[in-house]
């Protein structure tokens, strides 16, 4: 057993977990995070994306200690109040989702891709950055469109154009 | 009647309901559930594809820590557990009739929560052991000792319909459980022996398995204060699984619950019940603590039932001028070691003759026993097998005669004129413009832009493929649904028993609803998933759900506005006949007074009102209908492909499909594109492949299976055609399976077109790379060798 603390969407948290804990079961088995999926057991669907100190991470293959001290976000954590982040409510308005399972790593994943990104998104780009995850239901058609949706909201142009 | 003018919300392509809770993580899917003392149930497996269980030593697993309890198929038997009621031939009054040889009853072998006798699969859990946390049910379950005795074995389904394969049941002469015949056999002799022309064509539709991206989970406890069970399952429908599982039990049904909210992923898979669910309900009582299962993604590739499996051999007579005169096929499917569901092989018999006008057939089908696991109806049952036969066949009596593909169907097609259709083995086609649709999808693919795309291609030292298939399907499913229509002052509440994984029912429904009444869509609400307050349902499969909750809700909504009217009589002094309702509003001809929905139901509940007219503003609606429809449309596919590796993309992809009524485009379109891909995973890469010299399944994760992904999937030009049904009130056919069931085929047809150079080729699905370069190299070395002779 170990004492893991890390801040999880702003909050300081702090659990006494068994080493091999996943940060996965972490979020939710002891934080009650359970937005966040949990899809395979090899590190390939992408249902388990979070944000560590910036960065897209499969929380299913790190583990609880290796996110000691570090900066989480979860898909719990990507709205503002009431106010859905851009990518969730293209999401909603492209219709890309449809059982939502592989969603909340969908989303987590395609934020960091827009948030990193040089330059502007193509669908080819988008195609290839998202390959980790995956998505049974959509054939991926209108997560495509909703990203390069978001993508264009998000951008700095955009914005200015406002 | 509907009033179609007054259509606000059906029709138009509104975003889901559904998705707040799902974008911002409050979905509530099985695993999201915890009970306070819950404990951790892991599965014992057999290695083997069919051996005797000798005996099982628990002594050892017991010991471990944290160690609850073991469980095996004897304990099962001695508490007298009742096998899953499958009730897997399929009974509506269109459905086709299967039978055992010679007429006999189908045998359906027991399918026991877990054997006592012999495992019959690689994967088949014959033994449960339970302990405080899953990491201890896990390595307890690796010190179970089980004595098997191996077995010999047969998987492949043509070896496993030989009379001399091994045998999975003492109660059979051999594997073969089915085999029926439909159609008129001596006319269709008849006509073949008089045919210029006959083409003839074998395939086998491999073993597939629906990859749902949640993995199956179950949750169940039992309260022994009021001795019922509860049971947190995600499924294709609740109320089926309560009925199956009390029968398991040996309970009355109203002593189960069963909770199925947010479903991720089900595409057939999830709508046979699977023994953890019966399990894990078992166990909570015996240990008096909520217990839970969640599989692994390994054992989900392993033991959630698979689909199609199917091999098809198939003939057409054809005349001089191409018109069609005969079909004769015959079908094999694997059921694999227990009989799960026969609808495949029966949906597939009723539609052998796809979308052409023949006048004679006949079909013979078949189902074995296999050691594997047990297959299910997935994603558009038994279609996408019976289109790749006739349509790779109409493709092959093109190339082989001499004519022009899409002229050969042309002259063949169904007319709309021919409407409602009867197909030679009986089934009626309901409505349909099936060369329509042809010509509306050869405009969207641009298919006279066909020849310029090839060269382009040639430049870049690829070769281009057009596929092109038509499609017909049946949607058929079970016959009853029940809606509770209930008015609040607040809005709307519909409990419906129909279970989506996707589909948008809290949406399209709503948009019913709201239009059916006259109320905002906004204010309408739906409600699904528990068996505690839905109370009947027919779940979730076949294209049943928009069709039967449409229907239901149509009737509903006229009894409920007759209600209305009564009870707006009673409130403004008029007689009933007085009252008109229109648009979600009650008023008086010539009177400057009116009520609406939700004024009307605040005064529902007055104490002061007639008899007749207590109770609250709501109904009870149920409906039968066994009628089938049948949706139907074209498709489109263009590949190119690289002759020096063997690779493969797809860059252009277009389907018509004839959905009827479409209430929400945006979903209808959404479900296409995932069928879509689902049939494409099928030609191209999926297939559950089991060793033949060990028996083993080798598929096991995400790194061995292949699925379609975000870059081998191009974007898809999908186009709604609506042929109103005239089985149904609002005229609803089904959306989505139409995505699947052309693209096997039209895959595999593009493949042949890009590789027709190198002539006429054999490649079975999944058409990997390595076995298009293997037939492109076979290909240039007969080319080589027929210069050189
Ligand atoms: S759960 Fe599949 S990648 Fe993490
Ligand atoms: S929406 Fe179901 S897996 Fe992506």
């Amino acid at each position: 057993m170990a004492l893991v603390s890390m801040t999880v969407n702003g909050s300081a948290v702090a659990r006494e977990v068994d080493d091999n804990t996943f940060l996965a079961f972490f979020l939710r088995d002891h934080l009650g995070l359970t937005g966040t999926h949990v899809g395979c057991d090899t590190t390939q669907c992408g249902c388990c994306v979070v944000h560590v100190d910036g960065r897209s991470v499969k929380s299913c293959t790190m583990l609880a200690a290796q996110a000691q001290g570090c900066a989480v976000t979860t898909i719990e954590g990507l709205a503002t109040g009431d106010v859905l982040h851009p990518v969730q409510r293209a999401f909603h308005l492209h219709h890309g989702l449809q059982c939502g399972y592989c969603t909340p790593g969908m989303i987590m994943a395609a934020v960091n891709l827009i948030e990193t990104h040089d330059g502007a998104l193509t669908e080819e780009i988008v195609r290839e950055e998202m390959e980790g995850n995956l998505c049974r239901c959509t054939g991926y058609h209108n997560i495509v469109k909703a990203i390069l949706a978001a993508a264009d909201e998000m951008s700095p142009s955009h914005a200015a154009a406002e | 009647m509907l009033n179609e003018r007054a259509f606000k919300a059906v029709g138009k392509p509104l975003p889901r309901k559904e998705d707040l809770r799902l974008v911002t993580g409050k979905g509530r899917f099985t695993d999201d559930f915890n009970m306070p003392g819950q404990v951790w149930a892991s599965m014992v497996r057999s290695p083997y594809p069919h051996a005797r269980i000798v005996a099982i030593d628990v002594a050892d697993a017991l010991g471990m820590p944290g160690v609850l309890g073991v469980y095996t198929g004897v304990d099962c038997a001695r508490d007298g557990l009742q096998p899953i009621p499958h009730n897997p031939v399929p009974s509506t009054n269109f459905d086709m009739k299967l039978t055992g040889p010679g007429g006999t009853k189908v045998f359906i072998g027991s399918h026991m929560l877990l054997p006592a006798d012999k495992a019959r699969h690689v994967g088949e859990a014959v033994a449960m052991v339970v302990a405080d946390t899953r990491d201890q049910a896990q390595a307890a379950a690796e010190a179970v000792a089980v004595e098997y005795e191996e077995l010999p074995w047969v998987a492949d389904t043509l070896a496993a319909a030989e009379p001399d394969a091994p045998r999975l049941w003492d109660e059979l002469p051999d594997n073969v459980l089915v085999d029926s015949s439909f159609g008129d056999a001596v006319a269709t002799d008849a006509a073949f022996a008089r045919a210029p022309h006959v083409v003839t064509m074998t395939a086998h539709i491999g073993r597939v398995t629906g990859a749902p991206l949640e993995p199956r989970a179950a949750l169940g406890s039992y309260d022994a204060e009021t001795g019922r069970y509860t049971l947190y399952a995600g499924s294709g429908g609740a109320v089926r699984q309560k009925r199956e599982m009390a029968e398991v039990l040996n309970e009355p049904p109203e002593n189960l619950r069963v909770i199925s909210f947010d479903v991720g992923g089900n595409f057939g898979t999830r709508n046979r019940a699977y023994v953890e669910f019966g399990l894990v309900l078992w166990a909570s009582k015996k240990l008096g603590r909520p217990v839970k299962f969640r599989a692994e993604r390994s054992e989900s590739f392993l033991t959630d039932y698979q689909g199609r499996d199917l091999v098809t051999e198939v003939s057409l007579a054809i005349d001089r001028d191409g018109k069609f005169l005969a079909m004769r096929a015959s079908n094999l499917s694997n059921v694999g070691s227990r009989c799960a569901s026969l609808s495949p092989l029966s949906k597939g018999a009723g539609l052998i003759t796809g979308s052409y006008d023949i006048p004679v057939a006949t079909l013979r089908a078949r189902a074995v026993y296999s050691c594997t696991m047990p297959t299910q109806a997935y994603r558009s049952s038994g279609r996408p097998e019976v289109t790749f036969a006739i349509e790779r066949l109409v493709d092959k009596a093109a190339r082989e005669l001499g004519f022009d593909r899409l002229e050969l169907r042309r002259r063949n097609m169904v007319r709309p004129e021919q409407m409602p259709y009867v197909n030679a083995v009986g089934s009626t086609y309901d409505s349909g413009e099936y060369e329509a649709n042809m010509d509306k999808l050869l405009a969207l693919a641009d298919w006279q832009g066909i020849e310029a795309r090839r060269a382009d291609a040639k430049a870049r030292g690829k070769l281009l493929g057009v596929g092109f298939a038509n499609y017909v399907e049946s949607s058929i499913g079970t016959p009853k649904e029940r809606a509770d229509v209930i008015v609040r002052p607040d809005g709307v509440e519909v409990v419906i028993g129909t279970q989506p994984a996707g589909q948008g029912h809290e949406t399209s429904f709503a948009q019913v609803t709201a239009d059916l009444l006259g109320v905002p869509f906004d204010n309408v609400t739906i409600t699904l998933g528990d068996t505690d307050v839905v109370s009947a349902g027919g779940g979730t499969h076949s294209g049943r759900s928009m069709r039967h909750a449409s229907t239901v809700l149509a009737l509903a909504s006229v009894e409920i506005i007759e209600k209305g009217c009564a009870l707006a009589a009673h409130c403004l002094g008029v007689e009933r006949d007085a009252i008109q309702f229109d648009e979600g509003v009650f008023r008086v001809a010539d009177r400057n007074t009116s009520l609406s929905w939700f004024d009307l139901a605040g005064r529902a509940d007055d104490k002061s009102l007639p008899e007749s007219l207590r109770g609250g503003l709501k109904v009870r609606c149920d409906s039968e209908m066994h009628t089938p429809v049948f949706p139907n449309g074209a498709c489109c596919c263009e590949i190119e492909v690289d002759p020096e590796t063997g690779g493969l993309e797809i860059t252009r992809y277009s389907t018509v499909d004839d959905v009827g009524r479409c209430i929400n485009p945006l979903i209808v379109h959404g479900q296409t594109h995932g069928g879509i891909a689902q049939g494409v995973g099928q030609a191209l890469w999926e297939q559950c492949y089991i060793d033949p010299g060990s028996g083993q399944p080798t598929n096991g994760s995400f790194m061995d299976y292949g699925m379609p992904r975000f870059d081998n999937m191009p974007s898809f030009k999908t186009q709604i055609v609506e042929v109103l049904s005239p089985t149904n009130p609002f005229g609803v056919k089904a959306g989505g399976e139409g995505g699947t069931t052309p693209a096997p085929a039209v895959i595999m047809s593009a493949m042949e077109d890009a590789l027709s150079e190198f002539g006429p080729m054999d490649i079975e699905m999944p058409a990997t790379g390595l076995k298009i370069w293997s037939a492109i190299q076979q290909g240039r070395a007969r080319l080589a060798a027929s210069k050189t002779a």
